[in-house]
């Protein structure tokens, strides 16, 4: 057991670290507004120029085929250094994931490289009307036409959608429940999109209204019907390190401790457990990333991470209102708080998370199952 | 970067686990003050951190740390930390340590009382600012009453002792690593025994683990355990093994953060103490064997990270504790129930080498005021 990073690790610490210092720019606009995402998307174009925009891919689909140390070091840098929010992270670290693993080599060649490069922008198109935490309650169909199929029904708080150019999400083919799903991409030029604002009154959420959007057979990820265990996959790794890694709460932390350097014993407390947590994190993290290293799986344990980070997230984002009080809109805590707010909501509420973390990792028996 | 613990180091743990199963059972803990020592010190386990020349396997406390945390999860009584880690940091050299034969109670600073000291061979107190080894024969004992059955406390009183000069810092550091490592153990221990009786007790005609207000307070205690774990492995990794000169002599480091103690120096030759005790070659003294190296002394965040480890795993212990007599209820609050030895020691380790509250005021201070930057 150590805790010593290579040379190797040391040097591209370096490497990032400079680029960042030369390259980030002044705080971009928001990425919900039409001029912010242009601009977030120009980022990504330059962070793909130095072939950073996806350090842990293969080469040829714009990576540098990183270990997962080296990407957890890209992070660490990358926040510290306060660079843009990813345009692209749906993307990255929802779809391309599903891709390596379940897509054809003519999808991975196709999409990844535009992806890496913000080409293309995705939108996640998970829930519905009447499927938020019980996805697998979604009625949007798949109907089978000539060479593909069309697309039928209704999803909403889609992250990205107002402006993505493309989405992906599973539409019923079959069968009820779990069974029957098919994991599709689309481009979003033929589906009717209305934005939602969120709470920061941007259009961050938008609602997909399908009537017969027609997607080639080169669209769906997987076998048909496959969708339901595809997506899980997915969620497993949204869950887990790559959505929100050690860095961004590190950098957090960070300004927090910087922010309360003159504030009273009671808050300066919380202050300094935040710090410590996010530590916690980022050390629990390292161990993952050896786990996975050698060849082990991420498994519903990733839901003790989500749980942690997204309250811990809301914790530091909580403090820095009361420690800022009616100047909190002078600062980038108030979007970061509302924000963190949506945390402990999505990529599975923490209600289900926990539920997960008994059944799944304790082995208490699931609720109404009569012994 | 290879952040978890090799073959070897958990292969340790099993063995003293299988070891705990077999002779320190939970009727034990009612009859016996040192179950399974013996069979413990017949493995090494009382050597790992001691240099070869004086018996010991020369470990780091990082390789002994999954067997620490047995011996929470199996809370075995006795002054295992105190005797395991806290005299190889002190007393490499002392004749009897590696094989179990002398026994070591520690009273730290801020503490009142030191725990199992009717025990002890030799007593660790901190006292006015400076550091005492008191021998057995020179202590006056008076028994007080404490939280743990199986971790009594005694009022310690002396004439006679000699001065230990700071090098007590590190052995301080090591102690509160060690027992953060079982406080672990005990957390790892409650959890597993309060999902088995969840998913056993029926009540409405179904387990109680199925409910959803139960299963989320579980939850809890998992993620609590979860976090702080790599916390005291990275503290484990801070503090280093203990560090041998060239005659297996106790070196003196410099800590800072953990208490504010004398400034350190090395340890110098006896100060006094009687001749023909339990003892037979007084602090300090060289030892006979070849020399046996550690990779390194404490780290300069080395007092930042044991706190934070130790708050973490108080903390989650005491939560499991909670948490584990709440959902066994009635006959979780009775003294026939062997639970009650695992909340016991959850309580009294979760303030022993600090409490959390005390720990989280030198994070305050080390980490607000621009302490060491993070490790790694």
């Amino acid at each position: 057991m150590d805790l010593d990073f290579s040379p190797a690790e040391r040097d591209f610490r370096a490497e990032v670290r400079d680029w960042l210092r030369a390259h980030v720019p002044e705080p971009l606009p928001s990425m919900d507004t039409a001029e912010g995402f242009a601009a977030h998307r120009a980022w990504e174009a330059l962070l793909a120029g130095a072939r950073l925009s996806v350090v842990s891919w293969p080469e040829h689909y714009g990576g540098r085929g990183a270990s997962l140390i080296e990407w957890l070091i890209f992070e660490e840098e990358y926040w510290a250094a306060g660079a843009p929010a990813r345009v692209t992270q749906n993307g990255i670290f929802l779809l391309a994931p599903s891709l390596m693993k379940f897509g054809t080599s003519e999808q991975r060649d196709r999409w990844l490289p535009r992806m890496a490069r913000g080409d293309d922008v995705w939108a996640q198109a998970w829930s519905e009307p009447e499927a938020g935490s019980d996805l697998a309650a979604l009625a949007s169909r798949a109907e089978p036409a000539p060479g593909g199929h069309r697309l039928y029904g209704h999803k909403t708080w889609s992250s990205r959608a107002a402006h993505a150019t493309h989405g992906f999400g599973l539409f019923r083919t079959s069968g009820t429940r779990h069974h029957g799903l098919t994991y599709v991409m689309f481009p979003m030029d033929d589906v009717a999109v209305r934005p939602i604002a969120q709470l920061d009154g941007l259009p961050g959420f938008a609602e997909l209204h399908f009537d017969g959007v027609f997607v080639p057979e080169s669209m769906v990820v997987g076998e048909p019907g496959d969708g339901w265990r595809i997506a899980m996959a997915t969620t497993s790794s949204e869950r887990g390190l790559t959505l929100r890694s050690p860095g961004r709460f590190l950098a957090t932390a960070d300004r927090l401790i910087a922010l309360a350097r003159d504030a009273g014993p009671a808050l300066a407390d919380l202050a300094a457990r935040c710090w410590v947590d996010a530590e916690a994190y980022r050390l629990h993290t390292y161990a993952t990333a050896r786990r996975l290293m050698t060849g082990e799986e991420l498994g519903p344990e990733a839901s003790m991470g989500k749980v942690f980070w997204s309250e811990l997230d809301l914790r530091m984002h909580n403090l820095a209102m009361e420690l800022l009080g009616d100047r909190a809109g002078d600062t980038p805590w108030l979007d970061g708080f509302l924000f963190a707010l949506a945390g402990p909501i999505y990529a599975g509420t923490n209600e289900i998370q926990r539920t997960i973390i008994a059944e799944r990792v304790l082995g208490l028996p699931r609720a109404g199952v009569r012994r | 970067m290879n952040f978890g613990f090799t073959g070897d180091q958990l292969a340790l743990g099993a063995t003293v686990r299988d070891v705990l199963r077999a002779h320190c059972p939970p009727a034990a803990l009612r009859t016996e003050r040192r179950p399974a020592w013996k069979q413990l010190a017949g493995l090494g386990f009382f050597g790992l951190l001691l240099p070869a020349g004086s018996g010991g396997l020369g470990l780091s406390l990082a390789d002994a740390l999954p067997a620490l945390e047995e011996t929470g999860r199996a809370c075995l009584p006795g002054p295992v930390v105190e005797t395991a880690v806290a005299a190889a940091y002190l007393q490499a050299g002392l004749p009897g340590l590696a094989s179990g034969a002398v026994c070591v109670s520690v009273l730290p600073p801020g503490q009142a009382y030191a725990p199992d000291a009717d025990l002890a061979d030799l007593l660790v107190v901190a006292r006015a600012g400076g550091w005492h080894l008191v021998r057995k024969e020179s202590v006056r004992l008076a028994a007080r009453p404490g939280v743990d059955p199986c971790r009594p406390l005694f009022e310690v009183g002396f004439d006679v002792s000699e001065d230990l000069g700071g090098a007590v810092e590190p052995a301080l550091l090591g102690a509160t690593v060690a027992t953060a490592a079982q406080l672990i153990g005990v957390a790892r221990e409650l959890l597993a025994v309060t999902v088995a009786y969840a998913r056993a007790r029926t009540q409405f005609g179904v387990a109680v683990g199925s409910f959803q207000a139960v299963k989320h307070q579980l939850a809890d205690v998992a993620v609590a355990v979860e976090f702080a774990a790599p916390l005291v492995h990275r503290a484990a990794l801070s503090v280093g093994g203990p560090l041998w000169g060239p005659e297996d002599g106790p070196v003196s480091r410099p800590v800072r953060g953990l208490e504010d103690g004398p400034v350190s120096r090395p340890v110098r030759g006896p100060a006094g103490g009687p001749e023909d005790g339990p003892v037979s070659r007084p602090v300090g003294e060289p030892a006979a064997g070849p020399v046996s190296g550690q990779a390194r002394g404490p780290l300069p965040s080395a007092g930042r990270d044991v706190s934070a480890a130790k708050a973490a795993a108080g903390e989650a212990a005491v939560r499991a504790a909670r948490v584990a007599l709440q959902v066994h209820g009635a006959i979780g609050y009775t003294e026939e129930l062997d639970l009650r030895f695992w909340l016991a020691r959850a309580w009294s380790l979760s303030t022993a080498y600090g409490t959390a509250a005390a720990h989280r005021e030198r994070l305050r201070a080390a980490i607000l005021n621009g302490g060491p930057g993070r490790y790694p």
